[in-house]
């Protein structure tokens, strides 16, 4: 390669590639790595003070048993979540991959919950689950509903469960039409012909066939659950007594209502962690399940 | 000769990206130049006037146009401190900086030690308003708002409850309580609303345990520390177990028992002014959801929260009183001119007819001076004055030196105790747990 043509190929690169790096750059790489050399100073706005103080803040985090409580909630929370908004998903976007009259609607109705920021579908469902559901549950004598759920421990859990899948089932249901979409037309014709039945269908051909879209989903659906943070903040605000804290929610707590920036920035860098060890794992693991049409 | 141009090209859009992004820092957003016009930073964290501020600013240009305010605004509930923190850590300070008391205090070096002004405020405002607001000893803010708390009434709701005129100056004790919630429950009324939010629970009402220690802040200071450290303790404590012995009784008549801890705020204000309940333990400030409501009552008042049988008991007689606000001056980042135009402006605010108005009329809030001209529509807010003005009040101010988080991790545990998951010793444990976790901090 003469010099002349390097320099090109660098041109090009930077002139397509370089405004994303330089934004990538910016707003990931380089406060990731200032956060984590913060974990590794007591920096306190007040006094100024940033001097190293090695592995206190992380053995700080070792030793604030509520955070490890709030991310052994967070991660039942996120399995509930996943599990629940995918196998929604799945079946809405089966369902409506019939050809039927009227899908676009039933689509779009479906994709909307997942255009509303986090905020406003927090304060929504606060209402209904505080203010309509009790209403309705006591004219009606269900006792599911006498009272409301967010203020109790376990049906607060769920709450936020429900909440959470509500949003991301619409994207997640584009994602499996997408998926849907690949499966050739003449493998399933030929199912048909041969009396399989439609369980069976879905079972041995429509799931191994969207692998790659139910990878994406679970990753998707695991990275965004893991990072709630502004639903978690409208709905139940962590209550009832702290008992819904998730791990976004308690290291934002810890940082800036404690004032101990250095342990909260180190509860962030347990929680990455966390969330890439096992958004890693399970898309290795799912990816081994692909096969070729 | 696109291919030549290319990686020009791209350069050039790095540098004006990277210039963008560098855009706005090493000029400071407020300064002074010289022929004397000065540009001052208003740092507002009472997010629901900001409007009513910028007015204000515009107002005080016209008659001062060497002056010009520029209004740093924060969202209403979120992210303020995390604004100002990142102002002070990028040094680009507010000049004027309208914040808690707690708040100041925490950045106390960087502010501007107003002990010079200090006699003047002495004679402006009402008895006590300039001590409550000292910290650490030190005049740092001024006030200009006051908040007082207690139990509320709906006199319309009481007296249809007890057929006849309600005296305020009958409930002495923890049993006149509890006897007229009787009376009101057997008039098919709930007798009292208890919002079930940790900021009521745990830095209004559990709060009250830390001020009744005694009328000097300093000692009940000493209280806290004595938590902290273990040599002291609530359960052989008298204020506290008077307290909680009226808590039990709240909670007995809360006419949210069903579902305590629903706490809706707009809800729980709402029912209240419009006599779904008799008492509702809060403060002045739910006028702003109450004052605009449609088919609401229009007389109510306040009565301190009785934690004994004891009427000569401190708290009894006493209603909390606080200022919640203050406004504090930079000395960080500001020049003397700033500072010099911004002592003018905070003087103006509170003494001019334009800026009494605008706090008293436009904000709904108490300005706790004596010569207000204007008068206030805030029903609650004037009768607690009358406490004021008689001097019966709590000073509140030892919660100026409580950590930031006090309120949330304490507020918890009573949200616990009002929804019956710990009983009295399981809310001992954890509260004291708290302070002893803050020890040394």
């Amino acid at each position: 390669m003469t010099r002349k043509q390097w320099m090109r190929n660098t041109g090009i690169f930077l002139l397509f590639g370089g405004p994303s790096v330089i934004a990538f750059m910016a707003v990931v790489v380089i406060p990731f790595v200032v956060g984590l050399y913060l974990t590794f100073t007591n920096w306190d706005v007040n006094t100024g003070d940033s001097s190293l103080v090695g592995l206190a803040n992380y053995k700080q985090v070792w030793l604030d048993t509520v955070f490890w409580q709030q991310l052994w909630f967070t991660l039942r929370y996120v399995f509930c979540t996943v599990v629940l908004a995918n196998v929604a998903a799945f079946f809405i976007a089966l369902a409506l991959t019939g050809g039927r009259r009227g899908e676009q609607w039933l689509r779009t109705g479906f994709f909307t919950p997942n255009l509303i920021g986090g905020i406003v579908l927090g304060y929504l469902w606060q209402t209904l689950f505080s203010q309509v559901l009790p209403y309705l549950g006591e004219k009606y004598g269900w006792s599911l509903f006498a009272t409301s759920w967010l203020t109790d421990t376990d049906k607060a859990f769920w709450a936020l469960v429900i909440v959470t899948a509500w949003q991301l089932i619409g994207y997640l249901m584009i994602i499996y039409i997408a998926g849907f979409a690949g499966v050739p037309g003449d493998i399933l014709e030929a199912a048909n012909m041969d009396g399989a039945s439609r369980m069976a269908i879905i079972r041995k051909i429509m799931l191994p066939l969207t692998v790659p879209a139910i990878v994406i989903c679970i990753f998707v659906s695991l990275s965004r659950s893991f990072l709630t943070y502004d639903i978690n903040l409208a709905l139940t605000k962590g209550g009832p007594f702290n008992s819904t804290e998730l791990a976004t929610y308690h290291i934002v707590q810890k940082a800036f209502l404690s004032n101990e920036y250095g342990v909260g920035q180190a509860e962030a860098v347990v929680l990455f962690a966390v969330v890439a060890i096992v958004a890693l794992t399970q898309s290795y693991l799912l990816k081994r399940l692909e096969v070729e049409s | 000769m696109l291919k030549k141009v290319a990686p020009w090209l791209a350069l050039l859009l790095i540098l004006s990206l990277l210039a963008a992004c560098s855009q706005g820092k090493g000029k400071s957003g407020a300064s002074s130049d010289a022929n004397g016009e000065v540009k001052l930073t208003f740092f507002n964290t009472s997010a629901e006037v900001n409007s009513v501020f910028e007015k204000l600013f515009e107002t005080y240009h016209e008659q001062n146009p060497k002056v010009t305010i520029e209004l740093i605004p924060t969202p209403i509930g979120g992210a303020q401190l995390e604004k100002f923190q990142s102002l002070l850590a990028s040094n680009n300070p507010p000049t004027i900086s309208n914040l808690d008391p707690g708040t100041i205090l925490q950045y106390k070096d960087k502010f501007l030690d107003l002990d010079s002004e200090k006699s003047k405020y002495e004679g402006l405002t009402k008895a006590g308003a300039v001590e409550n607001a000292l910290l650490d000893g030190k005049f740092l803010g001024i006030p200009w708002t006051a908040q007082g708390y207690g139990l509320l009434y709906n006199k319309r709701a009481v007296e249809e409850a007890i057929g006849g005129t309600f005296d305020p100056a009958s409930i002495k004790t923890r049993d006149d309580l509890e006897a007229l919630f009787q009376k009101i429950q057997a008039a098919g009324k709930a007798p009292v609303m208890l919002h079930g939010a940790d900021w009521s629970l745990g830095a209004h009402y559990l709060g009250l345990t830390y001020s009744l220690q005694s009328k000097d802040v300093d000692t009940n200071l000493k209280f806290v520390k004595g938590l902290e450290d273990g040599t002291q303790s609530l359960a052989n404590n008298a204020a506290f177990n008077g307290l909680m012995d009226t808590f039990d009784v709240l909670k007995k008549y809360n006419a949210r028992s069903k579902d305590p801890l629903t706490a809706d705020y707009n809800k729980d204000s709402s029912d209240f002014a419009k006599g779904n309940a008799a008492f509702y333990f809060m403060g002045d400030w739910t006028w702003a959801v109450i004052g605009s409501l449609q088919g609401r009552d229009q007389d109510f008042g306040v009565i301190p929260v009785p934690i004994s049988n004891n009427p000569a008991d401190y708290g009894n007689t006493q209603i909390a009183y606080s200022e919640p606000k203050l406004l504090a001056i930079d000395n960080s980042g500001s020049s003397p001119a700033q500072q010099e135009a911004a002592k003018k402006f905070i003087e103006w605010l509170v003494t001019s007819d334009q800026g009494q108005k605008a706090i008293v009329s436009d904000m709904g809030l108490a300005l706790p001076y004596k010569d207000v001209k204007v008068k206030s529509t805030n029903v609650i807010s004037n009768a607690v004055n009358e406490y004021v003005d008689q001097e019966k009040t709590i000073n509140i101010g030892v919660i100026n030196y409580l950590p930031q988080d006090y309120w949330a991790k304490t507020g918890a545990s009573m949200q616990k105790y009002l929804a019956n998951v710990i009983d009295r010793q399981g809310l001992i444990d954890e509260v004291q747990a708290y302070w002893k976790s803050q020890a040394g901090k």
